[in-house]
This record gives C-alpha cells, structure tokens and sequence, in this order.
C-alpha cells in the first residue's frame, strides 16, 4: 500500500489522529507546530478536520479571505441536450432526473462531482460550473504556516473538503521550504480521516484511559495498520483517577507501537484553549508544558533520525 | 412516535453521555425508550450503556469499488486522469490499480477505459447491529467499514431500522446519539428527527463549532435546544456564551453539566452517569434536563 501512494514530496509529513473526538488532537498538533517552529523548524500546520476545524482558535487567531474549494457540478446547455438521458442512466448518485426528450434535472445536493454525466454525453451539452463545498484559508502565524479547510454548513461531502485541502497543503509543500507539515485530522475512522493518513508517513494518535479512548483508539491503529502507516500513541489526561492505563499499553504492545508521550490532566491547557496560546508557549513549565516540550523533542529527534 | 438526535459539532464534549444518560432517565420514569447509534465511525454507545446483548446482525453493501483487470489494462493512464477521488494509481507493473480507501465507485474509469478493463462492483459498506441493553431497551448500532466513505447511507439504514423495530416494539421516542462535526452523518442523524439536542462546551471551540452546528439544524428546520456541558470552570466566557446561544443561535439552553469527577468514573465502569451515581451534580443536571426535553418533545 504504502509503494502506491504517489509521493515525491521531499517533506515528511505528521498526522495527529486517534479515534474518538475531543482526545486533544488539536492541543497537540498545535503544541507541536508552536514547539517545533520555535526550535528553528519551518512548519506547516494543516487544518484537516473539516466538519470541526479548531487550529486557527487555538493559536488566537482569525481567517480571512480564505479561497473557495469547488467541486465539478454539470450545468445542461438546454440547446444541445437531445434529451437522450445518458447522462440520467449513468449518474452513479441519481442526482440527475429527467424523462426522455426533456432537458435532465440536477438535484446538487446529490452531485459527488464525478463528470460522469459529461463524459456520456455525446451532443457534449454537459458544461461545468462549480459548486462551492467550503473554504481553504492560509495564513502564517508567528514562523507557522497554517492551512486550514472548512466545510461549508449544510454541505455533506466532508471527504470531498479534507482532500481539497490536503491537495492544496500538499502542492504548497512540493514548492519546498518546509522542514515537516503537520495534519491535524477529524476524529472518526471515515474517509475524511482517511484523505488525511493517506499522505502522511506517520500518525500520532491521540487517546485518552477511558473504554471509549481504548475502543477508538483500536479502530485508528487498524485504520494505520490497513495504510501501513507507522504510529506512536500520545496518552491525554494519562493521570485520570481510575484510568485504564493499562488497558492502552496491552493494545500498543498488541499492535507493536508504544506510548511515545503521557500528558497529564493540567489546567493549563484549559487556559491555553480559552487564550489560544499553545501551552509550550503560556505555560512551557507547567507539568502538560513539559509534556509537550518532551514530546516535540521526540518528534524533532525522529525527524533528524530519519523516521518521519 | 419521536425521534431526538443528540449531536455536537465539535467531538468528545459528551455526546454519548447525554445521550445514554437521557435514554436510562426516560426509561426509568416508563417512558418506552429505543436507542440508535450514528457514530458509525467510532460507535461507543453500548459501552457507555454497559454492553449489549445482540439480537439482529445485518451487512450492509451499499458501497461500489473499481476493479481492473489486470490481463486487459495497457496502462494507458485515461484512468489515472479521470477519477475524482484519486483512487486510481500506477502499480510498479505500469498498469492502473485501484485505492479501494479512495475509490467512491463512481465508475468513470470504467467510462474512459479504451480496454474494457474496469468493472464497478457491489461492496460492503458495513455492519448494523441491534442489541438488547442491561437496562431493557435496544439500541440500534454500526459499524463502518475503515475508511469508507458511505457513513450517511449506513446511519439512514440504522435509523430506518431502529423505526420498524421500535414501532414494532411500541416505542414512544428514539435517541439517536449522532457523529461530530457537520458532514454526510450528522446530517444523515438530524433530517427529519423531531427535536436536537446540541451538546458543547464554554471553550472557543466548541462555541464555533456550535455554531456552524446550528446553521445545519436551521437549514433542515428541526427545533433544537443546547446543553453546556463541563460548565462552572470559564466564568465570564460561559455567561457570555448562554447569552449567545438564546438570543444570537435562538435556542433554549436546556441546562448545563458540571464538571464532575463522577462522569469520568461512571464511564470507566461503563454506566451511564445517572445509573452509577444518581447524587453526583452532573446526574442532577442530566435529570433536569432530561424533564425539559420530555417537555419539549413528549
């Protein structure tokens, strides 16, 4: 699998991930990326969660004037279309209806942009207009450069949106001038998570000692493990009285990983998300400061020893 | 009959402790109860319910996958230019092969293709389950297959389940405890539900997260109300934020959850808060607001 992806980047390329949501995916991959670029690395931070993104909130600051992510949606040119219903048959969502001789209709909504109906359509009367599906913002913040998507509220194609901007991450990086690019993914095992693992060459899963951090965390490693992608698990609110520790280490030995980080339950980190300002930042001696301070450590040594 | 989907636009402020906490309250006051998990990626709630017994099992294959053949393709590459989704890439033998992850099985490839190479077949999406609960009521659950991307046909399967068996059962109400976020799922758990009970947290956040929550809810126009979990720590900001939900969002707050201890131990021993310790703050303010929303709905 790993052979098949298409990646000459030259960048290594950090998913932070784990399973269930509100583990601290974002704490970390933002801890990570402020850490990091303080150390003299050029790092890109890539907003993936599309439904739910929160990067930009955690390091204070706002998006502006982001660039539209379209997708392909058909627009009938009513004097060309012989009203054949080719492009009725083979719309493999049923978003076009229409009976035969008249001029199809297009429910949007349905549309998953495939072009399908435009490459049947012999008058070629099947003309593109686009259909915007969110927002892709960039802004640098500090040595940080931050790439953020946003899915469009009532839109539904959430896979369609992470891959746009993992797309448009991925080309800005191909231009060099990067040390690492960081995604901070969707929580869930879909395909939205999945856009995002796909070019990463290693995940950080974020988890949490509870059965349902452990339950998730399960589905994120077979996720990896499917992708053959190597990952090191991040233990959040590891001190939580009655945790289920060890729980965790069994299923990182089961699968041949290990716990790389432990981040204890730290009020400063509540703070630092009221603020947005990374705890390596706010708080670098607070005891989920040094925390993270050991775990962009280990992160830079993996990047120097050739691991990511 | 109702239906309430519990969802959130931001993940891991507690959804599925909502959800499993107002099922178990509803039951107990005799209200006939059916549950529906629609976090098919990531489905926790039967362990946050204790487990479940299962009584139905079903596959589900609503999914479509590419296939080349490997004998006819001359690894013209059309394929690799056409598909959306990237799921078409170059094997080392030159010739095209698919990404099952990727591929949506839209089936142009097989359109372009000059050798006939390429078929579109059925595949599976993933598994839907119905279980009987400790606590007497059945809860409708799923699982998506990894990586795929059918997450609203298999939550709008597993709701249509859980509505011929919960009429079958006679049923007053289900509570569907939905995905975060906004996409496919989530909107796949609120269409046609008769109420939402949109759960977050006083953090910037979750505040944004709500809101882009909210103008889906409004959008497919069911009625919602908002409960602020982990309150009493942000002060100023939660203040702040009650005010915004009722005049800025328009909705009720339905009540707030403090931050208590008790939650975390209730869902380490895998029971719904108000079952394990039905003193703790947070089970108190669960049984308030679970009056409110029989209110509301019932």
């Amino acid at each position: 699998m790993r052979a098949l992806r298409k990646k000459k980047l030259g960048t290594p390329v950090l998913a932070v991930t784990g399973g269930k949501g509100g583990t601290g995916k974002s704490t970390v991959a933002v801890n990570l990326a402020a850490g990091l670029s303080s150390g003299g690395l050029r790092v890109m931070l890539v907003d993936a969660d599309v439904d739910g993104p929160s990067c930009a909130l955690l390091l204070g600051v706002k998006l502006e004037a982001g660039e539209e992510a379209k997708t392909f949606l058909p627009m009938i040119d009513e004097k060309k279309c012989t009203g054949c219903r080719k492009c009725v048959e083979i719309c493999p969502e049923h978003a076009l209806i229409g009976l035969e001789g008249e001029v199809p209709r297009l429910f949007e909504e349905l549309c998953s942009g495939c072009r399908a109906c435009q490459m049947v359509c012999e008058p070629r009367a099947v003309e593109e207009s686009g259909k915007a599906i969110g927002t892709i913002y960039t802004k640098n913040v500090g040595g940080i450069r931050l790439v953020a998507g946003e899915l469009k509220p009532t839109e539904p194609r959430s896979p369609v949106m992470a891959r746009a901007t993992v797309l448009h991450a991925m080309s800005e990086l191909q231009k060099g001038g990067y040390d690492l690019a960081i995604i901070d993914t969707a929580p869930g095992t879909h395909n939205t998570v999945a856009q995002a693992l796909w070019v990463s060459d290693y995940a950080l899963a974020v988890t949490e000692p509870t059965p349902l951090g452990a339950h998730d965390l399960r589905f994120i490693l077979d996720l990896a493990e499917e992708l053959e992608l190597p990952v090191g698990i991040v233990l959040n609110k590891a001190d939580v009285r009655g945790g289920l520790k060890d729980e965790l280490l069994t299923i990182a030995r089961e699968r041949g990983t290990s716990i790389i980080a432990e981040i204890p339950f730290d009020k400063e980190v509540f703070h630092s998300y009221m603020t947005g300002i990374p705890v390596v930042k706010k708080a670098p001696e607070s005891s989920a400061g040094r925390a993270l301070k050991y775990l962009v450590s280990s992160v830079d040594k993996m990047l120097k020893g050739g691991e990511i | 009959m109702k239906e309430i989907a519990v969802a959130s636009g931001k993940g891991g402020v507690g959804k599925t402790t909502v959800a499993a906490s107002l099922a178990v309250l509803l039951n107990s006051r005799g209200v006939k109860v059916f549950m529906a998990d629609a976090d098919v990626d990531a489905p926790d709630l039967l362990l946050a319910l204790g487990g479940g017994k299962t009584v139905l099992s079903m596959e589900v294959e609503a999914s479509r996958k590419a296939e080349v053949d490997n004998k006819k393709c001359t690894g013209c590459g059309k394929c690799l230019q056409v598909c959306p989704f990237g799921a078409m890439v170059e094997a080392s033998n030159g010739k095209a092969t698919v990404v099952t992850l990727m591929c949506e099985g839209c089936g142009v490839c097989r359109l372009i293709c000059p050798a006939d190479a390429i078929e579109v077949k059925k595949a599976p999406t993933g598994t839907i389950t119905v279980e009987e609960t400790k606590y007497g009521f059945m809860c409708a659950t799923g699982k998506l297959r990894l990586g795929e991307h059918n997450s609203g046909h298999l939550v709008a399967s597993i709701r249509n389940l859980a509505r011929r068996k919960a009429r079958d059962m006679g049923s007053e109400v289900i509570v569907i405890d939905a995905a975060p976020g906004i996409g496919c799922p989530v909107i796949a758990s609120i269409t046609g539900a008769d109420y939402v009970i949109a759960v977050t947290e006083p953090t910037p956040a979750a505040k944004r997260n709500l809101e882009r929550l909210s103008r889906v809810v409004e959008h497919f126009g069911v009625p919602a109300g908002v409960v602020i979990n982990m309150s009493g720590y942000s002060g100023d900001f939660e203040t702040a934020l009650k005010k915004w939900v009722t005049h800025e969002l328009g909705f009720q707050v339905l009540g707030e959850i403090p931050v208590d201890h008790e939650v975390v131990k209730a869902l380490v021993h895998m029971t719904p808060v108000v079952d394990f310790n039905p003193e703790a703050e947070a089970s108190k303010s669960l049984m308030s607001i679970a009056e409110r929303v029989r209110g509301e709905v019932l």
